[in-house]
């Protein structure tokens, strides 16, 4: 009969294995990194393009994104997909703020003739008049039924208050946009975005030099001359918005403030506040509004990051009738832990989870080459999880207050409620 | 190849597993032979509200989740109208730590009150959330019905309504473990960088002396052979009109199963498909349209579903859809499309099998199908597939009289 009150022993993780993929300088602006040792046949590309949202105008880098494989002037879209699909491949088409990423995964043969078809399809995309327009229909569409849902609705208006010094950064699309659109616009930013914007290339897979080479080949054409900045002055809108969706049984909780990336002193430590408060199972907000008072499915916290900048953001879905009951259980667990030290128990806890989870976060080359590339972005290398390491292992009570108070201070956040 | 090695203990345990000497990861899956499929009429919802209260503590551990993060572990669950299974994903230097916890709690929980209303409440939230306050998020709620008239996936996982989940008893909840919770009603596979016979004495150690129980007679009425047509109509304040024409199809176990599916990315797996190139891109019918099936373990269904642009009928759709479907009843599907459909579904295997989680889940799964030694059939199963193989199934599925038609209506569309 096994002792079932007292937990089996733990054996502490003491090191990580982190493993660097293969970097080859392309330019002054742009390297191709190369994550060969994958013990299987799968394989991935991205390509990175300075084409985020940050960078134009009224939706318009994200038609271009939407727009990427809509056909060149030897290809229709159904003949490009055709090729894409025939050999398996799986493409994405995704944009952020800053970056706009083409993804493609596929078995290992077929990469080099699948990265050809997708570098062709970029780099001689036409606009085609009827593509351009169908699409936009399909966003007017889209965009309305998004319309439709508070959490969609939330994080617009919170987007806006966080970004609110910046307007390229506070951009929400609205059907005018779609409507309003021109082809020459959507010519321009192309050109200026995509065939002078490629920014970094990624390999994951075990494919032999010389299709690298080949890889570097195709893409020299397209490689970024001068990298532009980043804004890394953006300050959010303090207060409390709040708007009404007629009809909802929920509403959406978005709060937060701007905040930083890995790049400040105080980035590792906080990493662990935001743990603490939000960022697992046990965390203070799942505790209490879950676990506790039954008010929401799930509430979180995380901490994102652009290239220049960061935020702090809680969300949450809760019944209508207690979204301000929830508001001052955020606003009392933020406020406990400026007031109260975290006890070495839950520190302990908290330590330990976060320790397995970045053993997870670096198991398999997948999962690696992205801790990679999340370090890499910001200009350090796979040190950074080594001093991330050691944060965790010396956290104190006392930091923890000490950042709390220095960054959740209640009137510094910009809280948006849709429901 | 997925390799794996398969014991059972006295009590009747299946435990499956299966060794990586890359990870330093372990995963620890329990999946219970019980979904929402084993609920009486009058109590649904309850497989799934019964997961959420596994979360709420054991008979010696008062908390689930605690140990587990500080073993350096995650967990998670899902339910389904088939299975309930669970899964911790843990450093593998701590294995016991997730063995201890799974079982104290196939031994028994600890059934708080506290823990019944406050889950109650949760999964009440997760009703509004996924099913009541999304655009099209109540359509399984009202196309379940309309298909299934007997067989129990006439209701969703999460409950036919909220009152079901009001009403669960401390009772309710004691009775469905006693029947559902045990050694002989579960699958247990353990994956990562371990040895078989450390496996054998640490599941022998923690789960050797649970009681094995009985296995629960699973006695579903049959859902008779659909005869006719059928047609439903819902308006709901939504942008866009939107079609679900759903098929009944075969069992998961039925030896066409994934002929089916084959069948169904024919249809509408992704953008080189034929409803995508014909609806869509030819007659600019649909602003956007799919094809799936629902992979269930009693008579599944091939589902249709899309959005019609504006100023499109429900009418123009069907007759254009219906073309598409006779087209591969009639004629025989070309050899390069269907050598485009098969080096698809290879490498979503490949990708699906990279995961550890993922080979744990599917063992698991094909243990119960059958034997997990399946999960290294399938891809010659569906390599064998021919054309011929494809249209019988279209001519057995894609009958007017074996299908289902749910339409959403926007009444506020332009």
């Amino acid at each position: 009969m096994p002792n079932r009150i007292l937990q089996p022993e733990l054996v502490a993780i003491d090191s990580i294995d982190f493993v660097a993929p293969k970097q080859h300088v392309l330019s002054d602006t742009t390297s191709l990194y190369h994550m060969k040792d994958v013990p299987n046949e799968t394989s991935r590309f991205d390509l990175y393009f300075d084409a985020g949202v940050c960078r134009g105008q009224k939706g318009i880098p994200s038609f271009v994104n939407g727009l990427l494989m809509s056909g060149t002037k030897d290809k229709t879209s159904n003949e490009l997909q055709s090729e894409i699909n025939s050999l398996g491949g799986f493409l994405d088409c995704g944009i952020s703020i800053e970056n706009s990423v083409v993804t493609v995964y596929c078995l290992r043969e077929h990469l080099p003739a699948i990265f050809k078809t997708v570098v062709h399809a970029i780099q001689g995309v036409t606009f085609d008049k009827n593509e351009v327009q169908e699409y936009l229909v399909d966003r007017r569409q889209s965009l309305k039924i998004s319309q439709e849902k508070v959490g969609y609705l939330a994080q617009q208006r919170f987007r806006e208050k966080l970004f609110a010094s910046s307007q390229s950064y506070s951009y929400t699309l609205s059907v005018s946009d779609i409507d309003a659109v021109t082809i020459e616009e959507l010519r321009d930013f192309h050109k200026k975005h995509y065939l002078n914007g490629l920014n970094k290339v990624v390999v994951v897979g075990d494919i032999s030099d010389e299709v690298i080479t080949e890889i570097k080949d195709a893409v020299t054409p397209i490689i970024v001359s001068s990298q532009e900045d980043f804004t890394d002055a953006i300050t959010n809108e303090p207060g409390k918005f709040e708007q009404e969706k007629e009809g909802a049984v929920q509403a959406a909780v978005r709060l937060g403030r701007t905040l930083f990336n890995k790049n400040h002193d105080d980035y590792l430590d906080f990493l662990i506040l935001n743990t603490i408060l939000g960022d697992y199972f046990g965390s203070r907000l799942m505790t209490n509004i879950r676990e506790d008072k039954g008010y929401t499915y799930g509430i979180g916290s995380m901490i994102a990051e652009l290239n220049g900048t960061g935020y702090f953001l809680i969300a949450t879905e809760v019944g209508s009738d207690v979204k301000d009951a929830t508001l001052k259980e955020i606003q009392i667990e933020t406020e406990r832990l400026q007031s109260e030290l975290v006890s070495e128990d839950e520190l302990e806890l908290v330590r330990n989870y976060m320790l397995g989870q970045l053993l997870k976060s670096a198991n398999g080359p997948y999962a690696m080459t992205d801790l990679f590339l999340s370090a890499e972005i910001h200009g350090k290398s796979l040190k950074f999880y080594n001093q991330a390491l050691a944060s965790i292992r010396d956290i104190t009570p006392e930091r923890i207050q000490e950042l709390a108070k220095k960054y959740l201070k209640w009137d510094d956040f910009s809280i948006v409620a849709v429901g | 190849m997925i390799s794996f090695e398969r014991f059972t203990l006295d009590n009747g345990l299946r435990i499956i597993f299966h060794k990586d000497a890359t990870t330093p990861m372990v995963v620890v899956n329990t999946l219970y032979d019980v979904g929402a499929r084993d609920e009486s009429e009058d109590k649904t919802g309850f497989a799934h509200l019964f997961e959420h209260l596994m979360f709420g503590g054991s008979i010696n551990i008062p908390e689930f989740d605690t140990p587990l993060q500080m073993a350096g572990g995650e967990n998670n669950a899902f339910t389904s109208n088939d299975i309930t299974n669970y899964y911790d994903v843990l450093p593998s230097k701590n294995i016991e730590t997730g063995l201890w916890l799974e079982s104290d709690r196939m031994l028994s929980l600890a059934f708080t009150p506290k823990s019944l209303e406050v889950q109650r409440s949760v999964v009440i939230e997760e009703f509004k959330q996924r099913y009541l306050n999304q655009p099209y998020g109540d359509v399984w709620l009202e196309l379940r019905p309309l298909v299934y008239k007997e067989h129990p996936y006439k209701w969703a996982t999460i409950g036919k309504e909220i009152s079901h989940i009001e009403d669960a008893t401390m009772e309710d909840v004691k009775s469905f473990f006693k029947k559902h919770y045990n050694p002989s009603n579960a699958i247990l596979c353990i994956a990562g960088n371990i040895e078989l016979e450390e496996v054998k004495s640490l599941t022998n150690k923690w789960y050797g002396d649970i009681p094995g129980g009985q296995k629960p007679v699973r006695n579903l009425p049959i859902e008779p052979k659909q005869l006719e047509f059928r047609e439903k109509t819902i308006e709901r304040k939504v942008p866009a009109d939107a079609f679900y024409y759903a098929f009944r199809m075969v069992t998961r176990r039925n030896e066409d199963y994934l002929t089916v599916d084959v069948l169904s990315d024919a249809l509408g797996r992704d953008k080189s498909s034929r409803l995508y190139l014909s609806l869509k891109k030819d007659q600019n019918l649909v602003s956007n349209i799919g094809a799936y099936i629902t992979g269930s373990i009693d008579e599944g269904l091939l589902v249709i579903s899309g959005k019609l642009n504006n100023g499109v009928s429900f009418e123009d759709l069907d007759a254009a859809l219906w073309k598409e479907l006779s087209a591969l009843t009639t004629e025989l599907v070309p050899t390069n499309e269907l050598e485009r459909l098969k080096i698809k579904i290879q490498t979503s295997k490949e990708f699906n099998d990279q995961g550890l989680l993922n080979r744990a889940m599917n063992l698991s799964m094909h243990e119960l199908l059958g034997g997990a030694e399946k999960i290294n059939e399938e891809s010659e199963i569906y390599q064998k597939i021919t054309p011929e193989d494809i249209q019988r199934i279209a001519r057995e599925t894609l009958n007017k009289t074996n299908c289902s038609l749910l339409k959403v209506k926007a009444d506020n569309a332009e």
